[in-house]
């Protein structure tokens, strides 16, 4: 197992040992949830990760990296964010997909903004969800709100990419 | 607060989920097969099994992490934090909320409008929705850490970490928006 699994792993019985001297039935409940949420997840998985893995064949490297590359620049920021905001679906679809651009060549920085634009932007969840719930009144308050925090996300993840040792984030 | 979506009602949902992913990765593996060959496909099957392999160790142990911290934070706890405070420490409340409430899209909205209904400050909402978008740690835990790996993820993390308070800031000095 990696450090990360490790790590994570630590902390899970830390919080279970927290949780234990506060509220017993409530670790109880954090373990239901966790075999509740797997059994919803795993079938995703099990269909997402081929995704991951044809996509990663297929996305030519020159393409990803000529659109996505680290040297793009506001380019590819701006493509980042296009390409983002219209990815439907949840993570089990956006990750894999980010996953395989990254192998393919894309710079993370660009991926940060990538994410974003599908977190804020969402085209398809503000069709599909909060325009229905929320009404298009408050859709555009957030949308003028946060449009540009896709690409200022971005721009600061180049900003920490340029203090850190290069190669700490890679593939 | 609004009842939750009925069980029947998220299990459609979820239906809906794995038919989306089961086209959109039937599609892709069509595609790989006609353009690569079954060579193209060969080598893409072996490249999500080594995802498998690495995701799934950390996926246990991300899934019980994020089954303690939701049953150590109540949903009521999460909207008492909302409605308590204003100003500047009510933004940063409101990010925090927002970040610890999981679930998906059905899950955040009906609490935000229940908050809407209840007086809570726009710049609170906006901070809320967009703290839940960006940063939802059950996102983090369950999903990028595993698939993208912890270095990527803290990069995101806190690149994007002071973007909802902004964009609560901006909220408040725009035009006026009710439920």
């Amino acid at each position: 197992m990696t450090a990360t699994g490790i790590a994570i792993w630590l902390l899970a019985a830390a919080a279970a040992a927290a949780l234990w001297r506060r509220d017993r039935a409530a670790v109880a409940a954090g373990g239901r949830f966790a075999i509740d949420t797997l059994k919803a997840v795993l079938p995703l998985m099990l269909l997402a990760l081929p995704m991951a893995g044809f996509l990663s064949v297929l996305v030519p490297e020159r393409f990803a990296a000529l659109l996505l590359g680290p040297e793009t620049g506001l380019r590819g920021h701006l493509v980042a964010t296009v390409v983002g905001a219209f990815i439907p679906g949840g993570p089990f679809v956006s990750f894999p997909i980010v996953l395989a651009l990254w192998s393919s060549g894309a710079g993370p920085a660009q991926m940060v903004t990538l994410i974003s634009a599908w977190s804020v932007l969402a085209v398809n969840r503000v069709i599909v969800w909060e325009a229905p719930l929320m009404g298009w009144r408050f859709v555009m308050l957030r949308l003028a709100t946060g449009f540009w925090l896709p690409l200022a996300s971005g721009l600061a993840a180049e900003a920490i990419l340029a203090l850190l040792p290069p190669g700490t984030v890679g593939r | 607060m609004p009842p939750g979506p009925t069980a029947p009602g998220r299990k459609a949902a979820g239906r809906t989920s794995i038919l989306v992913v089961a086209s959109l990765s039937a599609a892709s593996g069509l595609a790989c097969w006609a353009i690569k060959g079954s060579d193209g496909v060969a080598q893409a099957l072996a490249v999500a099994w080594g995802l498998f392999l690495t995701i799934l160790p950390v996926l246990g142990a991300a899934l019980l992490l994020a089954g303690f911290v939701q049953a150590g934070v109540a949903k009521e706890t999460i909207a008492r934090w909302l409605g308590a405070e204003s100003g500047l420490s009510g933004l940063a409340i409101a990010t925090l909320a927002g970040a610890a409430t999981p679930g998906g899209p059905m899950a955040a909205f009906p609490l935000v409008l229940a908050l809407a209904a209840g007086g809570a400050d726009r710049g609170a909402l906006i901070a809320y929705v967009t703290a839940w978008s960006l940063n939802g740690f059950q996102r983090i835990l369950v999903w990028e850490v595993p698939i993208l790996g912890p270095e990527f993820a803290a990069l995101r993390f806190v690149a994007s970490l002071p973007l909802p308070l902004v964009a609560g800031l901006l909220a408040r000095r725009l035009p006026g928006w009710t439920a």
